[in-house]
């Protein structure tokens, strides 16, 4: 048996702990929590189910309310959409509008609902936002359907340059996540975000062209714009190729990928840093 | 590397804020305008683990104990590696199933069955896994048709055995187990030592935090005393345990104060011709005290081994008068095994205020014989000594 007596004061600065992140653990601990994403996303959409009473019917019924909404006002803002029925051109925007605000604002405050687990189990945290990404992608599936719906009753057709959508896509998911992650660990540390989040998220909405297309800002702007807002792009992109049946801008799509993938890798480090504090805070 | 199932955490420090401020912007913004006043610098801290070293290898079983706030829950979340420490280096090595606070893991909203989904998915194990123990699970926690209702609607009881069950079977290297007894039933309670120590046997690694002493010591082969957020005491079980529980009696002994209309002047307890008392001898307890009027009362003694309950009490209808009034109880046969005891004393008369309270009086310590050992499994051993004689025959 030993005692424990003498314990200095404080502890001495060189045994300071500190987490050291290999690229390689962390893509494997990410890999190995792959079921645990599905997990929380089931869940997530689980409750939602059994707590409302239309269910996944609030996932079409934002972008559609706004689609209305949008159509109504066009009339004083003298929008030209050229041949595209302005609800399509619209709603084909709002699909990955919806995709980006509902995943930070449901993948904001993730960590703060999960607190009580956050506190009991280890898990990689990435997983809480990543999963309400995931939840939000869900939701877009079912608009696109809608989507779908809308092209009939317009009797519009996609055309065959629908095919370079593979392509844009992965750029809106990577600044959607990006985003997602710092928002929800900076959350944890700064409540008021949560308020704040609804407003700013309003905002975006009206600073990007959903309602309005791309050319409204003036072309020396343009590549300044979508790297501070590369869903500018991405909306440019699906409705040139969905819609106008022309190949999208690659300067400016090339610039949003980039602009996504430093918000992305810029996002999870931040987030991985911030998570070290969560339990002490939360 | 450490084989699984090992735990190495040498000079761990943890600290918080000593005023846990709410992270509202408001609040930032004053303590940021503060600190530009106080030049930066100066925040409130609060050492809650202090150079805490704790190892244990593939299936050893550690029981932490010690006072609230001493710093144990703070460890295992350290462990779990939910809290990072301030200081040291932790490794924890395999699949580690956590029981912290009743309802670990736990979702109200969702039902029993998700939850074992869930929680199982969050200790890594695939679908096929958890379905294969899933059964398992629903018995020991007795939850049956319980099982497909949301969690919100459980009991207590039944969130806590659900939370036992699942981090229990779910096959974890390491286990750690927070004080989550408390709030099962006896039988339910005597069913969770058992399954710890058929997971230890499995050779899986336990660290126990517990307040119950006797369930520690049963389960744990080696214990570890925290005493604000400093390792005060480490080695085999019951050594710590047993220094652990002299320095509650030591405090409960010098904080017990009594007030009451008498005073206790004397309390003696002595074997036959003052000598110290023995297992299955004579024993006298000697007691003076003293009134300022003459009443009538109730007197209680009893002998306790910690600072609680009692192993016995005697009674005796008491007429007291002015002055010291001498009361002396001998008890032919001492049922008690060596060891340390404290003697109670108290007198009622059922009026309002109790005119000489409930309290310690005396510590006293018996030579004899110390009880047989107990099998394995028994957690709670009384210390009475009985005389017995054994006979068998073939």
């Amino acid at each position: 048996m030993s005692a424990g007596a003498d314990v200095p004061v404080i502890p001495p600065p060189e045994w300071r702990f500190r987490r050291r992140f290999h690229p390689a653990a962390l893509f494997r601990e990410l890999w190995e929590a792959r079921a645990l994403v599905w997990t929380l996303a089931e869940r997530e959409i689980r409750i939602r189910y059994k707590q409302a009473i239309l269910g996944f019917a609030w996932a079409v019924v934002t972008p559609l309310v706004l689609m209305v909404a949008f159509s109504l006002f066009r009339k004083a803002a003298k929008i030209d959409t050229g041949p595209v029925p302005y609800p399509l051109f619209t709603f084909i925007a709002l699909i990955p509008w919806t995709f980006f605000s509902t995943s930070v604002a449901q993948g904001g405050i993730s960590l703060i609902n999960n607190v009580p687990l956050l506190n009991k189990v280890y898990c990689p945290r990435e997983v809480f936002p990543t999963a309400s990404v995931v939840v939000a992608g869900i939701d877009s599936l079912i608009s696109t359907s809608v989507l779908g719906l809308l092209f009939l009753r317009y009797g519009f057709m996609p055309k065959p340059t629908t095919i370079w959508v593979p392509a844009i896509l992965p750029i809106q998911i990577a600044f959607t996540l990006g985003v997602t992650l710092v928002v929800s660990a900076v959350m944890v540390y700064l409540r008021d975000l949560r308020h704040a989040l609804p407003l700013i998220l309003q905002m975006g909405l009206f600073l990007t062209p959903v309602a309005f297309p791309l050319d409204v800002v003036p072309w020396q702007f343009r590549h300044l714009y979508v790297a501070l807002n590369p869903l500018a792009a991405v909306i440019d992109g699906y409705r040139r190729t969905v819609l106008y049946g022309r190949p999208p801008s690659l300067s400016l799509l090339t610039i949003a990928a980039v602009s996504s993938l430093v918000a992305l890798a810029g996002g999870y480090a931040a987030f991985k840093r911030l998570e070290t504090g969560i339990a002490d805070v939360a | 590397m450490l084989p699984r199932g090992s735990i190495s955490a040498v000079h761990v420090w943890k600290r918080f804020h000593a005023d846990r401020r709410r992270k509202l912007l408001r609040d930032q913004v004053q303590h940021l305008s503060a600190a530009r006043l106080r030049g930066g610098g100066g925040r409130g801290w609060r050492w809650a683990l202090r150079d805490v070293d704790l190892l244990a290898g593939p299936g050893e079983s550690v029981g932490l104990i010690g006072a609230n706030g001493s710093g144990k829950s703070t460890l295992l979340k350290i462990l779990t590696r939910v809290m990072y420490p301030h200081t040291g280096k932790v490794q924890v090595v395999g699949r580690v199933g956590a029981l912290i606070e009743v309802r670990a893991g736990i979702h109200p909203d969702l039902t029993g069955r998700e939850n074992i989904q869930l929680y199982g998915t969050l200790l890594g194990l695939d679908r096929r896994r958890i379905r294969e123990r899933f059964d398992e699970i629903v018995a020991f926690a007795e939850l049956d048709d319980a099982i497909d209702r949301q969690l919100k609607f459980y009991s207590s009881g039944m969130q806590m055995r659900l939370g036992f069950a699942v981090a229990a079977f779910l096959e974890p290297d390491i286990l750690l187990v927070d004080e989550v007894l408390a709030v099962g039933d006896a039988s339910f309670q005597q069913r969770c030592l058992e399954r710890m120590r058929a997971v230890l046997n499995q050779g899986t690694t336990l660290v126990f935090v517990s307040h119950d002493l006797a369930a520690v010591e049963a389960t744990c082969s080696r214990g570890v005393w925290l005493q604000q957020g400093v390792v005060q005491s480490e080695g085999p079980v019951r050594d710590v345990v047993n220094a652990y529980r002299q320095s509650i009696e030591a405090a409960a002994e010098s904080t017990t104060e009594v007030t009451g209309e008498l005073r206790l002047i004397k309390a003696e307890v002595s074997g036959p011709g003052r000598s110290t008392p023995r297992t299955q001898e004579a024993l006298d307890v000697q007691l003076v005290v003293e009134s300022p009027a003459v009443r009538s009362g109730r007197l209680y003694i009893g002998v306790s081994e910690g600072p609680a309950t009692p192993i016995f009490v005697l009674r005796r209808d008491l007429q007291l008068g002015v002055g010291e009034t001498k009361a002396h109880c001998s008890i032919r046969s001492l049922p008690l095994p060596r060891g340390r005891f404290y003697l109670w004393v108290g007198i009622f008369e059922g009026g309002k205020r109790d005119p000489l309270p409930w309290h310690p009086a005396r510590r006293f310590e018996v030579a004899g014989p110390g009880l047989d050992a107990a099998p394995r499994g028994i957690v709670r051993l009384a210390p009475v000594h009985v005389d017995a004689a054994w006979e068998v025959e073939r």
